[in-house]
């Protein structure tokens, strides 16, 4: 069935999965290329949560089928950790941090390093792991904040610890589900810069309802509506679609 | 008919060679002048019993038999009990009944009274257990003509317990006048029965064999198997056949019977689970004093039943009825102040309020220790729960029926509740979007504390059905709570169709399990085969799939 | 590598617990041996043992508080792995009996004669040795918690459905103890003994070498747990409690996680049973009782869930209440207990230690906001 040749990093075709009855994705088919940085939108309930699910092994498709890194690996033979390991990070649509521990912890623990347990056991903080997460500080702008407990970072700076985490995973995609939910437009705006820096070393898929947050990443759109994707394009091409405006920026 | 020649005919079939010589011989010597006199003259057999051995004395409850003359039964009875006696100065044989220093006589065969006699003017005829059985046998076969329809069946009944073929020609006569067919069925196995041990034709025999077969049940294996090795060759197959048709219709009865078994444990399981499905499973709180509700509703029980004891005895056939609603509104009253009291500073941290409850679960045992003592109390049966009947090759139990209806009961009344009332709908609408529900008017502390109220007071409810098959002690609770958390969860959190399928399917499962490996192992192996359960399903059996579950 | 694993381990709190533990070690048996039974200081024997029964399950609830505190596991079948630790420890102190038994078999122990066995069950070879038996302290409790932590966190059972199965767990295993033809003593367990090692178990002696071990064990294995709990290892650890799904998209095994944290707390569970059993000199199937399991649970939470010390100080401090308690009033002791369960869920949710610790964080907190120097000076929250 799959072109092998396929050079994207993600590849999705007629993927479908239902919940009780209800369609959730209806023979999606998607694919990114590596450095792309993509945007997502459409109404709630279009599958675009599901669509992440399926892509991090959280959920099973009913059928279709699922290829990562040149249509090399099968996504729908893994579970999280391994896609995880595979270099798939997600940042959640809540921000999802730990916070009983520091934002230097957090980040430690997100470090792309052996995960086994007798490894973390005995590990002990290398120079270079030091360095690296020094960086990563810098790049989400949280160096002043790095000994203090996440839980009592603000929502933005939550988010941005979050994505500060994919990071340090230092994946080849990373999905990211409305990194700007809830945020000020000033971070909202230094998001985008944010996005669009990480995207120039690996490609990164962004989920958003923020219309204007879309037009100042200015990447091409796919809009999903009812499991499949309606329209797909430039931000502009895909808000003048007419069958977009009905499902979705109409309403 | 002569008397010899009926005996031998009748007996040819078993009479070893001595005793036929012994027979003869008594035909010839002491019992020449009875055997003489009319064989089916009564009162001439009932006399020659006086001189008769028990070989003799047997053949002529065998004639006594074939006279059809009911008029004997009396003596026979008093033949059986020792009440036959015979006066010396002239041989006449009469029922003596003590009276004073003598004893009072009556004619064996007419009843009529016949003087006085003093003990030593009379001597008791010997009797043994051969002859018991010879006597029955004679009874049987003359009640069966009795004109009351009871005893004749009782009379079938008893010839069908110990069959002789003497019984045969009286059998058939009898079964010519039959006409109630009840007695008439059975009147027939009887004869089957009979026939089995005559001499009669191979395909009557046959036949026989079929409406034994039709009889079913181990008695009628029984019959089979001691029909047997007399038994022409030629019917081997078909007794063959017929025990295996019978045991295979057995072995279906006894799956039936372990299946009500099962549904009888299950509906105990659903009644202690079923409030539980609503506490934890609509709204998701772990109430481990859940079983101490059931307990509440039991000890509930017992105060009514007290109450009814020392004050209006005779209502003791409604106690139940009354110890309902009472036991509902304490369990609810209970539950409500634990939901007021505890749990809803806890909502959202389930684990929390497991421990809390539990808490309480132990406050309100050492209660009920300290008001009602920690020995069991007795709660009895009105009559309409005590008993049993037959229902075709099983034995069902009155309270057990009625546990399993009251049950069922419960839970269509919860569904109706949930789905179709005003209440139910609150109920859903709470725990499917609290804040939407909040912002719409619903008062969601209140639908929160009558839920866990409701759900309590189910438990209180299942307190009632549970004393009736289970010890009222302190600690009947314990006894139930885990179970019950496993048919929740087993059947799927948030379902009540789950609850039932699940209560249902643990409780069958336990019993076809016993005989096989004992209460104990079968036990052990339904929790383990459920936590492996859980693995693969971790929702349960009727869990809801989706995004939106989340742990 | 191994010594800084260990080193990370000694921080304040665990350092000063660690040193009580070997005090009351040293001094308890010294008083006990070495001073007169009328001096005040004196310590009787019974009373040291009631002691060491306290340390083992204060080894029991620390058990429980590194699943249940750092991984979100609320076991409520710990129990079971306690009383296997102590099943093993009661064969090995059964075969020990020898002849000296009521009926004088050199081999088997008065139960199996009783019951007519002729020979051992297989599963009895083995424990006349004692580190046979010792080892088995650790495998069994071990090996069930793998296989069942196997299933259950492959399946991502969790939450109340994991407690309502371990609970489940322990309940098979009382009922299945209670059956004679286990060939576990049934009804009555396993009792009686004579000796361990050689030395007699009724004697002041082995009285406090064992009530020494149980500190001692007590003491290693804290900092065992500390150690665990303060690697990056425990960090993930607290990630799987309070993120789960987080810490399994970072790329971890949360079933892995859980399993091998699981399997430490069950063994160090056993070898407090071990502990247990030649102290207070009987171990039966009530000991499986669900209704035990949740009172770990309590002393822990009582003491101070997620703290490490809390759960041995909760335990006893629970315990030491109930032995004054059942003395007095016994009847009033489920009263307390429930009480005690309702109380410290709805009013003290962090226990002693962590009401403590957060108190004083507060303080000090409040200190470092009245010096201008500090910046962040953000109250931090307790741990």
């Amino acid at each position: 069935m799959i072109d092998k040749t396929t050079n994207s990093l993600l590849y999705l075709n007629g993927v479908s999965v239902s919940f009780d009855g209800f369609k959730a994705l209806n023979s999606l088919s998607f694919t990114v290329e590596p450095g792309e940085l993509r945007a997502i939108i459409g109404p709630n309930g279009a599958g675009k949560t599901t669509m992440m699910d399926i892509i991090t092994g959280k959920t099973r498709p009913d059928s279709g089928d699922v290829y990562f890194d040149g249509g090399k690996i099968d996504l729908t033979k893994k579970d999280e950790a391994e896609i995880a390991q595979l270099g798939i990070g997600r940042k959640f649509q809540k921000p999802t941090v730990f916070e009983s521990h520091t934002v230097w912890d957090n980040l430690e623990l997100a470090l792309n390093r052996n995960r086994g347990v007798f490894a973390t056991l005995f590990y002990r903080l290398s120079a270079e792991d030091k360095n690296r997460i020094e960086e990563i500080l810098t790049t989400v702008r949280l160096t002043h904040r790095r000994d203090e407990l996440a839980a009592n970072l603000s929502h933005g700076q939550k988010q941005w610890l979050e994505i500060g985490m994919l990071l340090a995973q230092e994946p080849k995609l990373l999905l990211v589900d409305e990194p700007v939910a809830g945020m000020t437009d000033a971070e909202t705006a230094e998001t985008a810069i944010l996005l669009r820096e990480i995207a120039k070393t690996r490609s990164v898929v962004v989920v958003e309802h923020d219309m204007g947050f879309i037009r100042d990443l200015g990447v091409k759109v796919t809009c999903l509506a009812e499991g499949s994707v309606l329209a797909e394009g430039s931000i502009d091409f895909v808000s003048s679609d007419p069958k977009v405006i009905e499902n979705y920026l109409g309403r | 008919m002569k008397m010899s020649a009926i005996l031998l005919k009748g007996r040819r079939m078993y009479l070893r060679p001595v005793r036929i010589l012994a027979i003869l011989l008594g035909l010839i010597l002491g019992f020449a002048t009875a055997a003489s006199s009319a064989a089916d003259d009564p009162a001439a057999l009932i006399k020659a019993l006086g001189t008769a051995n028990f070989e003799q004395a047997e053949a002529i409850i065998a004639d006594l038999g074939k006279t059809g003359d009911t008029r004997i039964v009396p003596a026979l009875e008093a033949f059986a009990a020792g009440d036959l006696y015979v006066r010396k100065s002239d041989s006449q044989v009469f029922i003596a009944k003590a009276a004073g220093s003598g004893f009072t006589l009556i004619d064996p065969v007419t009843g009529a009274s016949a003087g006085e006699a003093p003990k030593s003017a009379i001597t008791k005829i010997k009797i043994n257990n051969s002859l018991r059985r010879a006597i029955s046998s004679a009874q049987g076969g003359l009640t069966l003509l009795s004109p009351d329809k009871v005893v004749r069946l009782q009379a079938a009944d008893s010839v069908l317990k110990s069959p002789s073929a003497e019984n045969l020609e009286l059998l058939e006569a009898a079964l010519a006048k039959e006409t109630d067919r009840a007695v008439k069925l059975r009147m027939e196995q009887a004869r089957a029965v009979s026939l089995l041990s005559s001499d009669r034709p191979v395909d009557q025999k046959r036949a026989a064999i079929a409406t034994l077969q039709s009889l079913g049940g181990r008695d009628a294996i029984g019959i089979l198997m001691t029909a047997a090795p007399t038994l022409d060759p030629a019917l081997k197959g078909d007794l063959d056949a017929a025990i295996k048709k019978i045991e295979g219709t057995l072995a279906l009865w006894d799956a039936a019977q372990n299946i009500w078994y099962g549904l009888s444990l299950g509906s105990v399981l659903l009644l202690a689970a079923i409030g539980l499905s609503i506490t934890f499973g609509v709204m998701g709180i772990i109430n481990m004093a859940h079983g101490e509700m059931v307990m509440l509703g039991a000890y509930s029980t017992f105060v009514v039943q007290e109450i009814i004891r020392t004050k209006f005895p005779g209502a003791f056939d409604y106690s139940l009825a009354i110890a309902l609603p009472v036991a509902f509104v304490v369990t609810g009253a209970a539950g409500l102040i634990i939901e007021r009291g505890v749990i809803r500073f806890l909502y959202g941290r389930p684990l929390e309020t497991l421990l809390a409850t539990w808490g309480v679960s132990l406050v309100l045992q050492q209660l009920v220790r300290s008001i009602f003592g920690p020995t069991n109390r007795e709660v009895g049966n009105p009559s309409w729960m005590s008993g049993s009947f037959p229902l075709g090759g099983m034995q069902v139990t009155w309270n057990r029926m009625w546990i399993v209806l009251f049950s069922l009961t419960i839970f269509l009344g919860l569904l109706l509740l949930m789905k179709r009332s005003f209440f139910g709908l609150m109920m859903r609408a709470v725990t499917q979007n609290r804040r939407m529900a909040s912002s719409m008017g619903i008062r969601t502390p209140w639908v929160d504390a009558f839920t866990f109220a409701l759900g309590s007071g189910i438990a209180g409810i299942a307190g009632v059905a549970l004393s009736q098959i289970d010890n009222v002690s302190p600690n009947l609770g314990q006894s139930y709570i885990i179970d019950s958390f496993m048919v929740v969860v087993f059947g799927g959190v948030g379902n009540l169709w789950g609850t039932l399928v699940g209560a249902l399917t643990l409780g069958v499962l336990n019993k076809f399990l016993e005989p096989w490996v004992g209460a104990v192992l079968g036990k052990i192996l339904v929790l383990v085969l459920i936590i492996l359960f859980i693995q693969k399903r971790p929702r349960g059996l009727f869990a809801l799939k989706g995004r939106a579950i989340e742990a | 590598m191994i010594t800084s694993f260990f080193l990370r381990a000694l921080e304040g709190r665990i350092v000063a617990m660690v040193a009580v533990l070997l005090g009351f070690a040293v001094l308890v048996p010294m008083s006990n041996l070495l001073l007169g039974p009328d001096n005040p200081l004196h310590v009787p024997t019974y009373v040291m043992s009631l002691l060491g029964k306290y340390l083992c399950y204060a080894l029991l609830a620390l058990a429980l508080d590194l699943v249940w505190g750092y991984c979100g596991i609320l076991s409520l079948g710990h129990g079971a792995f306690f009383s296997l630790g102590g099943y093993a420890m009661g064969m090995y102190l059964m075969r020990q009996i020898g002849s000296r038994g009521v009926y004088g078999d050199p081999i088997l122990p008065d139960f199996m004669v009783f019951l007519n066995w002729k020979q051992l069950p297989w599963f009895w070879y083995g424990f006349d040795m004692f580190w046979f038996a010792a080892l088995m302290v650790l495998v069994v409790p071990g090996l069930l918690a793998f296989v069942f932590g196997w299933f259950a966190f492959r399946s991502r059972v969790n939450g109340v459905y994991l407690s309502i199965i371990t609970q489940a767990m322990t309940y098979a295993l009382l009922l299945a103890f209670f059956r004679n033809d286990m060939g576990f003593g049934g009804n009555n367990g396993l009792t009686d003994y004579k000796d361990i090692l050689g030395f007699s178990v009724q004697s002041d002696g082995t009285r406090s070498v064992l009530f020494a071990l149980s500190a001692i064990m007590l003491a290693l294995c804290l900092i065992l747990a500390s150690a665990i709990v303060r690697s990056k290892f425990g960090k993930v650890l607290l990630g799987v409690r309070d993120a789960e799904s987080r810490v399994r998209f970072l790329g971890f095994r949360v079933e892995n996680i859980k399993l091998f944290t699981f399997v430490v707390s069950a063994m160090m569970a056993g070898i407090a049973g071990a502990l247990f059993v030649p102290q207070v000199g009987i171990i039966n199937p009530g000991e499986f009782a669900p209704a035990n399991s949740i009172e770990v649970v309590i002393w822990t939470a009582v003491g101070g869930r997620s703290t490490l010390i809390g759960p041995i100080i909760g335990a006893v401090l629970v315990n030491g209440g109930k032995t004054i308690f059942t003395g007095v009033f016994p009847e009033f002791w489920l009263f307390a207990l429930g009480g005690l369960f309702v109380l410290v869920t709805l009013f003290l949710p962090k226990g002693i230690v962590g009401t403590v610790a957060q108190a004083l964080a507060k303080r000090r907190a409040a200190q470092a906001a009245e010096t201008p120097t500090h910046l962040n000076g953000k109250p931090q929250a307790a741990e």
